[in-house]
């Protein structure tokens, strides 16, 4: 009997294994608050995998969320590139400078066929990051680029409206971005759906990540 | 020295040798120990192999491969800018019809009245001799076309890399006959090997066997062919004929003096390179420097998959053709030829230089997607571009990614991907401009493929640009305004500024406003200017995202 119990252990400690209660042992990247380090799974953002970040709006906070990260990448010393693919506006190079981006690794991708875009950028393996903003996505289309970032081991991420918060999505991890108010320039995080991670929502303060 | 030793002439095999003054090069390199014996000099490896590749028939073969499914009169073919209309070649039934090569068209045609004559496709065998030339290229860079049907390489040089004589013989002839343009028309190569260019090439012409590599058995060797296979003038070959001579064992018995008065010094500088007694330097043959292909369709294509199929051969051909140049190409143009429209162009671009097939397939296959075509296509070709450096470079261990290991060609691979099908502005890279105006202080750049180490010390929180959106509209959005104050989706909340940029009145884009950081209802960042100007509009410019 205690031989079975050990064999189950085992089993469930395999990292594709992942119970309710438990936190899935995944690699991930600090995501610069120390706030939502706490309240992710893992600890941060997955490594490699999908994330949906649902905003009301564009320009709520939502690259703020990920400044740290696309910083902490594109330095890295074999730095593999970071994608937009159809941004709603135009990253504002000096400002992505002065919050420590490495320009020279980002690649921006104006297309009619965004889906499409951000798969190949997926999938290829040279992309460290992939930021896509589609107007609307299949749970079949997400689940495609769910399996292309696993595949090039890269952390796609896909930008939505907070119109699609009800829909079944298989994105490792659902973020929920609402502007504070009023107050300090920051922002209130929910996650939709994670792996054991915070039910609360996370208040981050975007002058703490600058600092 | 005897002067009686400045008479001779052809040694024989087993005599020794005498030293002639037309002798350029001595056959043994100069003595490096005391007292070597002529014997030892004589068993040194020779300077130089020659291979000779002679297609027999070509004038025949080429106008086989240029008409589809010929008669079944006997063909014979003449050169039209012969002025007696000798036969150059006759196929089987000619042969057996009583046609003899060398005989004239007026006496071929009253022996076998049937026959059709033909003129020779020289433009033709010229190509067929290219390709078994690029085929060749593979083996040695010493490779040359000896007009009109031979090939000429010197191999020496390449023994070590392709494992010796027999491997390399044995893998030119397994290249040869592995090339379908050559084995669709049934031509096969006679190699010959010998330690002289012109050596071999007689063997070759003549059809005898021979796999030498010392320069002194050549004599002996060469003795029985016929005085023909050195395609001297045909009135020489007849007067020397007509002195009983009509093999090379003949002409080599000739005394020197006597055959250079009577048939001039060239002819015997001819003998003299065919026995490697003088330099025979061969002009290299020079490769193309751009790739061509043309293919004819069967039918009229509509289909892009199909198209692409049909191009198929052609890239193959393209990627050999690259892999023998050991270079990459970056642009690639294709020209659909339609029955009435103008051809249609498609340019393929490059990040980095490419030659393998299987990616250019892929990367036609996205740009074939997006092109329309007005008519059906009838014919296509295909141009490279300059060939370009192309370092060969292993796959690594890690996938990308993994364990820290730097990318490997992905990203050219990524942008040419998304290039092909977007168009080439679509995927662009960011570079900071030192320039005051905002729209003016970013650039699109091209993408930087080398992994420069790129350091970005990140400026201060406090600093100048850190007061900068991340998010820059790609022009400014005019706001309404109530009572001078600005709204957006509400009132906007003014939380910092004035910030003043007035800048560029050299280049006609003049801008004079105050930025402030404004806030709207729901608490999103924004950043609005007002001009400076006499109207003083609102403007939206950024967003804090």
């Amino acid at each position: 009997m205690p031989a079975t119990d050990q064999q189950l252990s085992q089993l469930l400690a395999h990292p594709s294994v992942w119970r309710g209660r438990s936190r899935a042992a995944t690699e991930t990247l600090p995501t610069g608050f120390a706030a939502l380090d706490a309240g992710l799974p893992g600890g941060g953002w997955p490594r490699h995998g999908l994330i949906e970040i649902l905003t009301p709006q564009p320009g709520v906070g939502e690259l703020y969320l990920l400044l740290p990260v696309l910083a902490a990448l594109s330095q890295a010393s074999p730095a593999r590139w970071c994608t937009w693919i159809s941004p709603p506006h135009e990253p504002f190079a000096p400002a992505l400078e002065a919050h420590g981006v490495a320009l020279s690794r980002m690649l921006v991708v104006r297309t009619p066929t965004p889906l499409w875009a951000h798969e190949q950028a997926l999938r290829s393996g040279a992309c460290e990051m992939a930021l896509a903003w589609l107007p609307r996505a299949s749970p079949r289309a997400v689940r495609r680029l769910q399996l292309a970032a696993e595949q090039g081991r890269a952390l796609g991420v896909l930008y939505r409206s907070q119109r699609y918060a009800s829909e079944a999505s298989p994105a490792m991890l659902r973020v929920l971005l609402d502007p504070i108010a009023s107050g300090e320039h920051g922002a209130r995080v929910s996650l939709l759906k994670s792996r054991g991670g915070s039910r609360e929502p996370i208040v981050l303060k975007w002058s703490a990540a600058a600092a | 020295m005897h002067p009686r030793a400045y008479r001779l002439v052809f040694p024989e095999p087993g005599q020794r040798r005498t030293p002639s003054v037309l002798r350029v090069r001595s056959a043994a390199p100069p003595p490096s120990g005391p007292g070597p014996s002529d014997q030892a000099a004589l068993a040194l490896e020779p300077r130089e192999l020659w291979i000779a590749a002679h297609v027999p028939q070509l004038p025949l073969l080429a106008l086989r491969a240029g008409s589809k499914g010929g008669g079944s009169a006997p063909l014979v073919v003449v050169d039209p800018e012969d002025h007696h209309q000798h036969i150059i070649d006759a196929d089987e039934n000619a042969l057996a019809a009583g046609v003899c090569i060398g005989m004239t068209l007026g006496a071929a045609l009253a022996a076998a009245p049937r026959i059709e004559p033909r003129p020779r496709d020289a433009a033709r065998e010229l190509v067929l001799m290219q390709r078994l030339a690029g085929l060749a290229a593979t083996f040695t860079p010493q490779v040359s076309i000896d007009s009109p049907d031979a090939l000429l390489l010197e191999i020496k040089s390449s023994l070590a890399l392709f494992g010796g004589l027999r491997a390399l013989c044995r893998q030119l002839r397994d290249a040869c006959r592995a090339d379908p343009v050559l084995a669709q028309i049934h031509a096969e190569p006679r190699f010959t090997l010998a330690p002289t260019a012109l050596a071999a090439l007689v063997a070759a012409r003549a059809g005898a066997r021979c796999f030498i590599t010392d320069v002194n058995v050549l004599p002996a060797r060469l003795k029985p062919l016929p005085l023909s296979t050195l395609r001297w003038p045909e009135q020489q070959n007849a007067r020397l004929a007509a002195m009983g001579v009509r093999t090379l064992g003949e002409l080599m018995r000739l005394p020197r003096a006597g055959f250079a008065k009577r048939f001039g010094v060239t002819m015997l500088a001819d003998l003299d390179r065919l026995l490697g007694r003088r330099a025979d330097p061969r002009r290299r043959l020079v490769p193309r420097e751009r790739y061509r292909g043309r293919r004819d369709f069967d039918h009229e294509i509509t289909d892009h998959e199909r198209i692409l199929q049909a191009l198929s051969p052609l890239l193959d051909e393209l990627e050999q053709f690259l892999r023998e140049r050991q270079r990459g190409i970056t642009a690639l143009l294709c020209r659909f030829h339609h029955y009435r429209a103008e051809p249609t162009r498609c340019v393929l671009r490059l990040a980095a230089p490419e030659a393998n097939a299987q990616r250019l397939r892929s990367l036609l296959r996205e740009r074939l997607a997006t092109l329309a075509l007005p008519e059906p296509v009838r014919r296509c070709d295909l141009r490279s571009g300059a060939l370009m450096e192309h370092a060969l470079t292993s796959k690594p261990l890690w996938s990308p990614g993994e364990r820290g290991h730097a990318p490997a060609g992905e990203m050219p691979a990524l942008i040419e991907h998304l290039r092909a099908r977007l168009g080439a502005a679509a995927v662009y890279g960011l570079a900071r401009v030192a320039e005051h105006r905002p729209e003016s202080a970013w650039r699109v750049a091209e993408p930087a493929l080398e992994a420069a180490a790129a350091r970005v010390t990140a400026t201060t929180a406090g600093g100048e640009t850190a007061r900068r959106p991340l998010w820059l509209l790609h022009a400014p959005q005019l706001l309404e305004s109530q009572r001078g104050r600005p709204r957006h989706h509400g009132a906007l909340e003014l939380l910092a500024g004035p910030e003043r940029i007035e800048s560029g009145w050299w280049d006609g884009a003049d801008i004079q406003r105050d930025y402030y950081v404004a806030s709207d209802v729901s608490g999103a960042r924004l950043w609005i200017y007002r001009e400076c100007t006499r109207q003083k509009c609102w403007f939206l410019h950024g967003l804090f995202g």
